[in-house]
């Protein structure tokens, strides 16, 4: 309960302060979205398993958000970017599918 | 998710362990292994959820923003493109008028000036200088009996098979070696310095792209225009391109041809003279 109360405070805080996210910023925010959908996804998986942790939640997160962005802000260094910010979004996207699909025979039994 | 550190519990390391996301995908246990990691630890989960929601917070956050992020800059972007096309026509639209006005104000200057001039016997003589001289120039449109030479591609229309601008500027100036007082191509008037060129696929005529057929319209006797052109070299390279290429050409005789006045002309050398 408490968590999903998190995800609607910053739900709601994105849509009254309207932040405006730097130019130099833009390009890692969507593969940021999408390696943090994958440790959220992956922590509901381990609340299911009955082995969450929220300790292990938060550094996965973080980490994965800040390991996507850097992969491919090195690859826009290196002008691989957009086939790196690929490999990501393949990659985390199998984790993503994985986990839910986990997470859907556990609560469908199907 | 049964067994997730098997392989290190009994110490053995597959050898692709640092790169098993296929095998991992296949054995279904994709999961952060961090979970089961500290779950055989058997930390009692004690913490406060301060940081899980701060965590929580922050994705909610990112999302939203980058959702707010897409929807606004689409409409800029589109609305800038409008912009600029809007604009574009704007301009467009002044530059014709412009050059609509530029031209009947010099129409309305050469008459005033032939008006002037009539007046004395002097300005009569540089009247008529002045008006073969604008003939000499392409600076006034040319009307008379005509040459037309038609120039076109060969009919597969590939690669050697194309008009060049070579040959274009070979008949043209077969035209002018034939006796032409004015020469136009596809109704574009030539000067002593327009240049033909080829850009790309297509040829430019004072830096205007035509499309073919090119109808290259010479001014002057057509009988004895076409004796001279005939005979001349460009007349053999004609014969030469369509027995080599197919490059269709033909050569017609005209009754009455107009052909209009080249763009702006610009005064290079000449100077207006300031009294000392």
């Amino acid at each position: 309960m408490i968590p999903l109360i998190g995800l609607i405070a910053g739900v709601a805080v994105g849509l009254w302060f309207h932040p405006d996210v730097p130019l130099w910023l833009q390009p890692y925010l969507p593969i940021a979205i999408v390696a943090a959908l994958d440790a959220m996804f992956g922590g509901l998986r381990a609340k299911l398993d009955g082995i969450f942790d929220d300790k292990v939640f938060v550094v996965s997160f973080l980490s994965n958000t800040v390991i996507a962005a850097l992969i491919v802000f090195l690859g826009d260094q290196l002008g691989v970017g957009s086939q790196l910010s690929t490999g990501v979004v393949v990659v985390l996207g199998i984790r993503i599918f994985s986990n839910v699909a986990a997470i859907r025979r556990r609560v469908f039994k199907a | 998710m049964t067994g997730v550190d098997k392989d290190d519990n009994d110490g053995w390391r597959r050898p692709d362990a640092t790169m098993s996301l296929l095998a991992d995908l296949f054995d279904g246990k994709l999961l952060d292994p961090g979970y089961a990691e500290a779950a055989a630890r058997g930390e009692p989960a004690r913490r406060s959820p301060v940081g899980m929601v701060v965590a929580l917070a922050l994705a909610g956050l990112l999302v939203v923003v980058a959702a707010q992020q897409v929807r606004r800059t689409e409409p800029a972007a589109v609305r800038q493109k409008n912009r600029l096309i809007t604009e574009i026509h704007k301009r467009t639209a002044e530059t014709d008028g412009l050059q609509k006005r530029l031209n009947t104000l010099r129409t309305d200057t050469e008459k005033q000036r032939a008006v002037a001039l009539a007046r004395s016997a002097e300005g009569r003589r540089i009247n008529a200088d002045a008006a073969a001289e604008a003939d000499a120039a392409a600076a006034r449109a040319a009307r008379g009996s005509a040459l037309v030479v038609t120039l076109d591609d060969s009919k597969g229309g590939s690669g050697e098979g194309r008009v060049f601008d070579q040959d274009l500027q070979i008949v043209v100036n077969g035209l002018w070696a034939a006796g032409a007082t004015a020469i136009g191509v596809n109704g574009q008037r030539l000067t002593a310095t327009t240049a033909i060129r080829t850009a790309g696929q297509a040829i430019l005529v004072d830096y205007r792209p035509l499309t073919p057929p090119y109808a290259v319209t010479a001014l002057g006797d057509p009988g004895r225009l076409a004796r001279a052109f005939g005979a001349g070299q460009a007349g053999t390279r004609l014969r030469e391109l369509r027995a080599a290429y197919g490059i269709r050409s033909s050569i017609r005789q005209k009754g009455s041809a107009e052909l209009p006045a080249a763009g702006a002309v610009q005064l290079r050398y000449a100077r207006e003279e300031t009294p000392k």
